[in-house]
């Protein structure tokens, strides 16, 4: 009986080491994921009408067509123009501009257009925090699920921070970055600063030429720079800055209060201070920055298009800070205090406020052969930007707002920008092999390669395209290789749990390997030597328990074999 | 001898608590006081002058035929009028429900004041009549902030208590050179767009508005939606009648549902540079540097040690007194 039992795991050991040699050869299946189980977001923001592409004429002003999937608003680009003082309360309406928030009054040189330009601007923040609930609030993602805290300078709106009642999500003019601004030569400009936030802040104009103080005292606002030219700006407090600009060219503005953290937060802007023409009614702002859809007279004289690229860098640490706390106590103790630039990492890279993939939509640049267009280019972020344009090499007209020496103008395709640096650039589309290769999609992004990437994550950043327009599709998305780019439009994409070779090849040679299937080695191994043990402890337990009749066994198996023997021998 | 101590430590107790509730104990005396109108008709009165050049009654709507939007359906459009405006406007069609300008009962000033669901006459089903007509002023403010540490923004008061079924006009009084709100949720939806009654005032002036409040118990949320305003302390709530399930995070009222963890920093103090030579610090340094115990538990242990044999002592007095008699 013992023996039959020993001979049972015997037989029992070896199928299963067999089976166990079979199995190790064979690595884990590949585990795709089924789109169906990912949050996707529609690529194009479906509450954008269709209508708001067209070319058209509001409120007298001429709005040039856009083919982009997100264009701007036509409404807000004619109130804007004429001011929220010049438009009817119908198309006041279609914006979420407060009406005081851009009074044009006076043509002082009576050329056709108003000379001073009121500007009302509020301080608004971006995802911060709620002590009654745990999300954000009011939202605006930089690419899908990405909602990095941030203030910014917004046109003074009306009614609610959110969509509406029912929605988390900012309202149009709560946005990154904080819009471009618009004036001309010579215009009696005053931007009034509203400080709408918790935390003190100021505007200091970069560039455009304006006073230090203004020795009357008639308004408040100088350089920006609080304890010289002027205090903190508190909560709750207005301060106007009027500036006659003498010189044109593409600026900036930002915050100059804790400058190392509040301009990098988002509230920095760009300025751009256009030639005196007549009949010049300037887009004052232009929201969202990108395509301007209503250039200046001079820009319109000598270029097909025009559009403001605003680059820009975070690092997560610092926008998480307004995320962690509600008390304003304890913002400005991280913010000022423990936090440390020096020790910071860029994680996102914006263009225009966003990243890819909603850069998509906004951001293209989408030119026809043989066009001259505007590239007005800003960098906000701390780091340098080494923007490069796949296919074409355009001409650095202007650094900082001046302009180059015609002669001595650069064409290139790699164009560096320090911190805070302006170039403007003309992109020539015809196709010479030096301007332009063709049509086509080509990116444009910046070089560094972390600026492609979402917090490291590729594709993402600061990445966008010259898409021709014959390779732009009706939704206004460039017609690439057939490949299905809704995945980029899933949180779950930015989160890292979509391997994004999956869908490479039927096969998905390249997707995510499953787990170990069964044991692992190392705990096959061990079972391995405890049915050894096992055996070898049966065998041993059978030679004692049964010595006797092994003995005998023994005995027998000699006796046989003598026996044979002998017999043999006897034969 | 026993007695004593644990009378010591009652006495104790009770001092302890005294102080920490002494500061809701002013809280509460303030909030019977918002709920006798009185003063606020009283403040009322006083800047009604001022107001009426802002307060956007009807006649003001001729004069500003442009400015004005949807003022024909301010008060006693029915609701089923509401969803054709909104599907026929052209404008919303663009825009979807971005912009709640289209709502009805809105008006909107050429500063961007603007009324929202006000209502002066419909009663809402709940109502057989109007209780009472009441006038609140409220005042919205930076300096509001100041007695709630950790806020920027606050109303000057937290809560206002009502009758069920008054008629209130609001006067809103923003204090501050920004835009502030009064925005309230909640109210019945086929009274008021959404349930909501706005007043929204962009500069320091006065926005007034009049509503009337359902006969339900409820506690109504009144709040400034600028980014991080309420957040940050512009929060505040009606109560009509009993009240009904308590909001979170009124400044002074009610405890924040997601509170912030407070560590205290080593800061330098100006204790620490002044009181170098006096007694008291030199012994509480000595001990919290060379024992266990802290240097004020020392002090509360000489005074135990020191004051029982006196307690005892009063006690035996006393008595030998008692005996006298």
């Amino acid at each position: 009986m013992p023996i039959r039992f020993f001979l049972a795991v015997l037989a029992s050991f070896c199928i299963t080491s067999a089976a166990f040699a079979q199995t190790s050869l064979k690595l884990p299946e590949t585990v795709k994921v089924d789109p169906a189980a990912l949050n996707a977001e529609p690529i194009c923001d479906p509450k954008i009408s269709a209508t708001w592409r067209k070319a058209q004429v509001i409120e007298g002003v001429k709005i040039q067509e856009s083919h982009l999937c997100s264009p701007d608003n036509p409404a807000l680009i004619a109130a804007a123009v004429k001011g929220t003082n010049n438009i009817s309360m119908a198309t006041l309406m279609e914006t979420d501009l407060s009406p005081d928030a851009i009074i044009k009054t006076d043509d002082l040189d009576g050329d056709g257009d108003p000379d001073r330009i009121i500007i009302k601007l509020e301080v608004m923040e971006l995802n911060g925090p709620s002590p009654d609930f745990e999300g954000l609030i009011p939202t605006f993602d930089i690419a899908p699920g990405i909602q990095p805290g941030a203030w910014v300078f917004a046109p003074k709106a009306s009614g609610m921070s959110t969509e509406n009642f029912e929605s988390v999500r900012a309202n149009s003019l709560t946005r990154l970055p904080s819009p471009v601004i618009r004036v001309e030569q010579g215009d009696i400009v005053q931007i009034v600063l509203e400080n709408t936030h918790y935390l003190p802040h100021t505007i200091h104009l970069h560039g455009v030429d304006h006073p230090y103080t203004h020795s009357d005292k008639h308004v408040e606002g100088g350089d920006g720079v609080p304890q010289t030219s002027e205090m903190f700006l508190m909560p709750g407090e207005q301060r106007t800055y009027e500036f006659r600009p003498r010189q044109t060219g593409t600026m900036l503005y930002h915050c100059h209060v804790q400058t190392h953290t509040h301009l990098a937060m988002g509230l920095v802007g760009m300025i751009i201070v256009e030639e005196n023409r007549p009949n010049n009614w300037l887009q004052t702002l232009n929201v969202g920055a990108g395509h301007v859809r209503h250039s200046s007279v001079a820009i319109q004289e000598e270029f097909d298009q025009e559009y403001d690229l605003h680059y820009h860098a975070m690092d997560k640490e610092l926008h998480e800070i307004i995320q962690k706390y509600n008390d304003p106590r304890l913002i400005a103790r991280d913010m000022n205090r423990l936090y440390d630039i020096t020790d910071s990492t860029e994680d996102y890279f914006t263009l225009n406020g966003l990243s890819f993939p909603y850069t998509l939509r906004e951001s293209l640049i989408i030119p026809e052969p043989d066009q001259k267009i505007k590239l007005r280019v800003l960098n906000s972020a701390s780091e340098m930007l080494a923007l490069h344009t796949h296919g074409h090499k355009a001409t650095i007209t202007h650094y900082d707002g001046i302009e180059h020496n015609p002669i001595a103008q650069i064409t290139r395709d790699v164009y560096g920008l320090a911190a805070a640096q302006r170039i403007d650039l003309t992109l020539d589309t015809t196709n010479d092999g030096l301007h332009s290769y063709g049509e086509g999609i080509w990116l444009f992004h910046d070089h560094r390669e972390k600026g492609i990437t979402n917090d490291g994550m590729n594709p993402g950043g600061n990445v966008s395209a010259i898409v021709y327009q014959s390779y732009l599709n009706d939704l206004g998305l460039p017609k690439g290789q057939g490949i299905d780019i809704s995945k980029y439009f899933t949180q779950e994409f930015h989160q890292r749990k979509l391997p994004i070779w999956q869908d490479l090849d039927d096969v998905g040679t390249l997707g995510a390997a499953g787990g170990q299937t069964g044991l692992d080695p190392a705990t096959r191994t061990a079972l391995f030597n405890f049915l050894y043990g096992l055996l070898a402890g049966l065998v041993l337990y059978l030679l004692i328990a049964k010595r006797q009749q092994t003995k005998q066994a023994i005995a027998q198996a000699f006796a046989k074999l003598k026996g044979s023997k002998g017999s043999k021998e006897n034969d | 001898m026993t007695k004593h101590i644990i009378g010591i430590l009652i006495a104790g107790a009770l001092a302890l608590s005294a102080q920490a509730y002494a500061k809701s104990d002013a809280d509460t005396t303030e909030h019977e006081d918002h709920s006798k109108h009185e003063m606020d008709h009283d403040v009322h009165d006083m800047d009604h002058g001022d107001h009426s050049d802002h307060v956007m009654d009807h006649g003001d709507h001729s004069d500003h035929s442009g400015m004005v939007h949807g003022d024909d359906h301010m008060m006693d459009d029915p609701p089923s009028e509401h969803a054709e405006h909104g599907s026929t406007d052209e404008h919303t069609a663009h825009h979807g429900d971005h912009h709640h300008h289209h709502d009805d009962g809105h008006i909107m000033d050429h500063e961007g004041g603007m009324i929202m669901g006000q209502n002066f006459d419909e009663l809402p089903s709940s109502c057989d009549s109007i209780s009472e007509e009441i006038e609140i002023t409220v005042r919205a403010g930076r300096k509001y902030a100041k007695k709630f540490p950790g806020t920027a923004f606050a109303f000057d008061k937290q809560e206002w208590r009502i009758k069920p079924c008054a008629k209130v006009t609001w006067h809103f009084v923003n204090e501050d050179n920004v835009r502030h709100q009064f925005m309230m949720h909640g109210l019945p939806r086929y009274l008021y767009h959404l349930g909501m009654f706005h007043l929204e005032s962009t500069g320091p002036r006065t926005i007034s508005g009049t509503m009337i409040f359902p006969a339900s118990d409820e506690t109504y949320l009144v709040h400034c939606d600028i980014s991080q305003h309420m957040e940050k302390g512009m929060k505040a709530q009606v109560v009509v009648g009993n009240g009904g399930e308590e909001l979170t995070s009124i400044p002074g009222l009610t405890p924040y549902a997601f509170p912030d963890t407070y560590i205290a920093e080593d800061l330098p103090q100006i204790s620490d540079k002044d009181d170098d030579d006096s007694l008291m610090k030199q012994t509480t340094d000595f001990f919290s540097e060379n024992s266990p115990i802290s240097g004020m538990m020392f002090f509360g242990l000489l005074a135990g040690l020191l004051g029982a044999p006196l307690i005892s002592r009063l006690r035996l007095v006393k008595k030998k007194r008692d005996d006298a008699q």
